[in-house]
């Protein structure tokens, strides 16, 4: 791997109330924290309500990459914010519970659709005035 | 001494012997004495070379016979491979699951449920739920009597696994015994989403679909009525 | 630390040495393509591979780096992938505690062996103070 893709970044798009991330490289633990810090300064300049991190491409999750998520999670949640990772694949989930790591205040959802209507959900009830088609 | 016993060079043919013998004893299968005088002693030297032919014939036998054993182990660690891929296969192919309605998978399990069919049926259940979006699997285990702590261990894998991914999976049809492995197991039973009949678990997996209403529509209702 | 030799022929597949964090990226692909090839269910490849990864970071993390030996041979019966992770670092002076789920090193973080281990079906380890750790971990194909 060379200087250049070790520098790549992970794109982050905003759509309406949320981040959406879609992580479709075998991370480096640098790289990992700085997609941390990345989506932490998006939240902080937008006000995005929530984040949807889509892993259907990650083939592997270690515990640097469990707590990775879940602490972005526990950040997320200081700025009012939910994270949910969608797309989890099977393999990944069976190792994961195998290992042990639990990823306490992570939601997560099966595809993108369900993680959009979850954080809408969320916002509903935090929310009584709350329009998810744009106020 | 005599003319009829006179040995032509007997110090060094007996060195040689020696020397040849010293040579296959430290691997070399090709030394031989091939002594090219006819006389009394020639006898014994033909008779070592013999000796040496009969030993290497027997060492390359066992060589022969040491590759051929490799080669049929192989051979067989191959075939019970494939013996195992198999009985997976058959295993995945003995335990269907099954779509029912918008948002409900099921897995109905019949029988003597052991470790390995336990971890087909979670890798296939889980598969299934990540292939069709159903955000509920009801793993009815009505028709197994008894599992030992392994199977529970991978039954709660399957339950904290499908959690993971974003569904939820409900056990159903758990008889006194499996309930009591479990429980023995140290396992906390309220970590496990589990209903006493299959129905029950559908009409649980149903009513979290409407998430307004606690009542089932209708259709709801016919499904329930077809299963019973 | 212990040999190749407690295992009849191993065949060797790769070598290669951790010196940085791409290097483990790299490896943890490089030992899942090789399960793939050997036709190691997915599950497993996953397994595998995780396992692999924590222990890559170990070594980097703790030791700085060090070398990887990629096999596949036959144990208890079975044709397996072997990957052993061989330091020169600080090494573990507290090994008991050290495969514990729960244990954290001073870093705050655990060494992810228990976790790993779980993985594999076989693992082997052997740390000495000052003179570093070698790890093997065996998963049957």
């Amino acid at each position: 791997m060379n200087e250049q893709a070790a520098n790549r970044k992970i794109p982050i798009i905003k759509i309406r109330d949320f981040l959406i991330v879609s992580i479709q490289v075998d991370m480096h633990d640098r790289l990992a924290i700085e997609l941390q810090a990345q989506i932490l300064e998006e939240l902080s300049q937008t006000g995005a309500k929530g984040v949807l991190i889509d892993i259907s491409v990650l083939e592997m999750v270690d515990s640097f990459i469990g707590r990775m998520l879940s602490g972005m999670a526990s950040m997320a949640s200081i700025m009012d914010a939910a994270v949910v990772i969608v797309g989890m694949q099977p393999a990944v989930a069976i190792t994961l519970v195998e290992l042990g790591l639990e990823m306490p205040g992570v939601d997560t959802a099966l595809n993108m659709e369900n993680g959009i209507a979850m954080l809408e959900k969320r916002l509903e009830s935090q929310n009584e005035f709350y329009n998810p088609n744009g106020a | 001494m005599t003319a009829a016993y006179a040995v032509k060079n007997l110090k060094q043919r007996v060195e040689k012997i020696e020397n040849v013998l010293a040579a296959v004893a430290a691997g070399d299968k090709d030394a031989r004495v091939n002594s090219q005088i006819e006389d009394d002693f020639s006898g014994v030297e033909f008779a070592i070379d013999l000796l040496i032919d009969d030993l290497t014939d027997e060492l390359d036998q066992g060589e022969k016979t040491r590759k051929e054993l490799e080669e049929k182990l192989a051979t067989i660690q191959q075939q019970q491979q494939t013996i195992r891929q198999q009985q997976d296969d058959l295993l995945e192919l003995s335990s269907p699951v099954t779509k029912v309605w918008d948002n409900v998978l099921i897995l109905p399990v019949i029988g003597t449920l052991d470790s390995r069919r336990a971890q087909i049926m979670m890798e296939n259940l889980l598969d299934k739920i990540v292939q069709t979006g159903c955000t509920y699997a009801i793993l009815d285990i009505t028709g197994v009597p008894t599992i030992d702590t392994q199977v529970a261990n991978h039954l709660l894998k399957t339950v904290t696994a499908a959690r993971l991914l974003g569904g939820e999976c409900i056990i159903s049809g758990i008889s006194p015994a499996i309930a009591q492995t479990i429980v023995h197991l140290g396992i906390d039973l309220s970590a496990i989403n589990t209903k006493a009949t299959m129905q029950e678990a559908m009409k649980t997996a149903f009513l979290s679909n409407n998430h307004k209403s606690s009542e089932l529509t209708h259709d709801e209702e016919e499904s329930l009525r077809e299963i019973k | 630390m212990f040999e190749s030799a407690d295992v009849v022929e191993n065949k060797q597949i790769e070598g290669f040495s951790i010196e940085s964090e791409l290097d483990i990226v790299k490896a943890r692909q490089l030992v899942r393509n090789i399960a793939k090839q050997l036709h190691m269910g997915i599950v497993d490849q996953t397994r595998i591979t995780t396992a692999v990864s924590e222990l890559f970071r170990n070594m980097f993390q703790y030791a700085g780096g060090g070398e990887v030996l990629v096999e596949s041979g036959v144990h208890s019966g079975r044709n397996a992938v072997i990957v052993t992770c061989i330091d020169h670092g600080p090494g573990i002076a507290d090994l008991d505690s050290a495969m514990k789920d729960g244990y954290t090193s001073g870093k705050g973080m655990g060494f992810g062996l228990p976790g790993a281990k779980r993985l594999v079906d076989e693992f082997q380890i052997d740390s000495r103070v000052n003179e570093g750790t070698t790890v093997r971990v065996i998963k049957w194909i």
